[in-house]
């Protein structure tokens, strides 16, 4: 039988930052399906952004190895151009990430570097602009922008590339809630139109608890936990571990339901506007 | 600088087609230069402002702040040209100054005003380019005319990231300002010490995750972008061509 082919699919991938006793990643095994919503959580330090830079071939796993779309990445020029193609990281500080003053060259890098013919290239780069709202500031300096504008533009950048694994590392940090709003319906759309496989790092329990067809828990570059977001949020040892938090919708319906004010029948609320209505019922 | 950077951006020329006014502050600013007449220069100068100004929108209390800076330079050099100090007062203005005279003969002092006007008609060339055209388009006319990638691509860096160094060298200072960094004279020398050392280690740590992000999207070593170009206009092209035909005729008078 042939084996399933997967999105991301890590095997025993271990990873070490040179002059560091502690292993950044510590032989992960993960098998993600395509077109899935997954919240990776954990403390700073547990391995996050690691992993997501492996997933993209930046960083070469020192043990175990890591399959894009079922096929093994190869650390070629053309092997990596492959999948850095296929994989798409929106990075956490737009100001890492944003490298031209001028933002209709910044969304131009990647689909350029990807070899495509300069008409396509403008095409696609006008599309995204108007797409991501982009529109009323694309004439500013970068500097000149605001984080969650610069954010906007770090997602166009990626998105322009058109790729089927889109990893997110905390896109709502540091944002109003304006933009976070703006950028989380935008992650939405992109799953439910696109079809796009989205992995997010985040620190936002209650949002990872909303959102996420599952949740993946990470402490010390390990998998601590794996699965919906019921079992990850219920199992209180391990978001202790991870030093997280219940989320508060989780937490009030247990009271509800030890109080006997609702009764447990059909799903747990996943959101307040769910509880709301279950109360209201 | 940053005044400029944003007088640019706001500029009603800024969407002007880029090679164009390159080409017109070049030409013009050439010009100026081979002229012998100060009337070049003064043209030069008069039609610059106008531009810069009426068309493009910067203020003009702004622009004339932005003279004095080179006219300190020039008047300090062109005294240098036009004063003399000697025993024999020479034939156009002779200051006693105890056994000898501040002085300048006619011809110096014409060289003198000549020269100056010339800066001054070249300044404003540049001040044209720098104040209606963007450092990115500038940098797009650059790659058409063959300058070296390397050197653009340093220069792009460089623009994106020197707002960044400013903004976090800010940061730091007024940290440092709110915890008694500045109080006299040792700590403010401390303070910018070690706000010069943090400043280093920061960007170090930030190149790095630069790199990063543009590996993620597949960078090679050499960073390929596309910019948007605005459609030059004949009426516009027409009209430089033709300023700088009279031009080229006052030049030629000049030198006859």
């Amino acid at each position: 039988m042939k084996e399933k082919d997967w999105a991301v699919e890590a095997e025993q991938v271990s990873y070490t930052y040179e002059g560091n006793d502690k292993k950044a990643l510590d032989s992960v095994s993960l098998k993600i399906d395509r077109g899935r919503k997954i919240a990776f959580m954990g403390g700073n330090g547990s391995g996050k952004s690691t992993l997501f830079l492996c997933m993209n071939g930046i960083l070469k796993p020192q043990k175990g190895r890591m399959l894009i779309g079922g096929k093994p990445v190869e650390y070629t020029r053309r092997g990596l151009l492959d999948v850095r193609r296929k994989v798409g990281i929106v990075f956490q500080e737009p100001d890492n990430q944003l490298f031209s003053a001028s933002v209709y060259q910044e969304i131009s890098f990647g689909i350029m570097n990807l070899g495509v013919e300069e008409e396509q290239v403008r095409r696609e780069v006008e599309q995204v602009i108007s797409e991501m709202g982009i529109t009323p500031f694309r004439d500013q300096p970068a500097h000149a922008l605001s984080g969650g504008q610069k954010k906007l533009v770090a997602v166009a950048d990626i998105l322009v590339m058109h790729p089927e694994v889109l990893v997110l590392d905390e896109p709502a940090a540091a944002l109003d809630p304006k933009h976070r709003k703006l950028v989380r319906s935008i992650v939405e759309r992109l799953s439910e139109k696109e079809g796009l496989t989205i992995l997010m790092a985040t620190h936002d329990v209650d949002y990872a608890y909303a959102w996420a067809d599952e949740i993946v828990l990470m402490h010390e570059g390990k998998v601590l936990m794996r699965g919906t977001p019921d079992e990850v949020c219920g199992d209180e040892d391990a978001m202790e571990q991870a030093n997280l938090e219940l989320p508060a919708v989780m937490r009030l319906y247990r009271r509800l339901l030890k109080a006997g004010i609702l009764s447990a029948k059909g799903d747990s609320p996943r959101t307040l506007e769910d509880l709301e209505r279950r109360i209201s019922e | 600088m940053i005044v400029i950077d944003k007088l640019c951006y706001q500029s009603g020329l800024r969407y002007v087609n880029a090679s164009e006014k390159f080409l017109y502050a070049v030409l013009t600013l050439a010009m100026c230069i081979i002229s012998r007449s100060i009337l070049t220069a003064a043209a030069v100068f008069s039609v610059n402002v106008f531009l810069t100004v009426t068309k493009g929108g910067t203020p003009f209390g702004r622009y004339l702040k932005l003279l004095l800076v080179p006219a300190a330079f020039l008047l300090m050099s062109t005294a240098v040209l036009v004063i003399n100090i000697s025993g024999t007062p020479l034939d156009a203005f002779a200051v006693p100054l105890g056994k000898c005279y501040l002085t300048g003969s006619v011809s110096s002092v014409k060289e003198g005003l000549t020269l100056c006007g010339k800066a001054f008609g070249a300044v404003s060339c540049l001040y044209f380019l720098s104040l209606t055209t963007v450092m990115t388009d500038i940098l797009g006319v650059m790659k058409k005319l063959h300058v070296p990638g390397l050197v653009i691509e340093l220069m792009m860096l460089i623009y994106r990231f020197i707002f960044l160094l400013m903004e976090t060298a800010s940061a730091i200072t007024v940290s440092q300002n709110s915890r008694l960094g500045n109080k006299d004279y040792r700590t403010r020398i401390r303070s910018f010490g070690s706000m010069g050392s943090a400043l280093l280690v920061r960007s170090i740590k930030r190149s790095s995750v630069l790199y990063n992000a543009m590996e993620a999207r597949c960078y090679d070593g050499e960073i390929r972008v596309l910019s948007e170009e605005r459609p030059a206009k004949w009426k516009e092209i027409l009209c430089i061509a033709g300023y700088e035909c009279i031009l080229l005729g006052t030049v030629i008078w000049s030198w006859l």
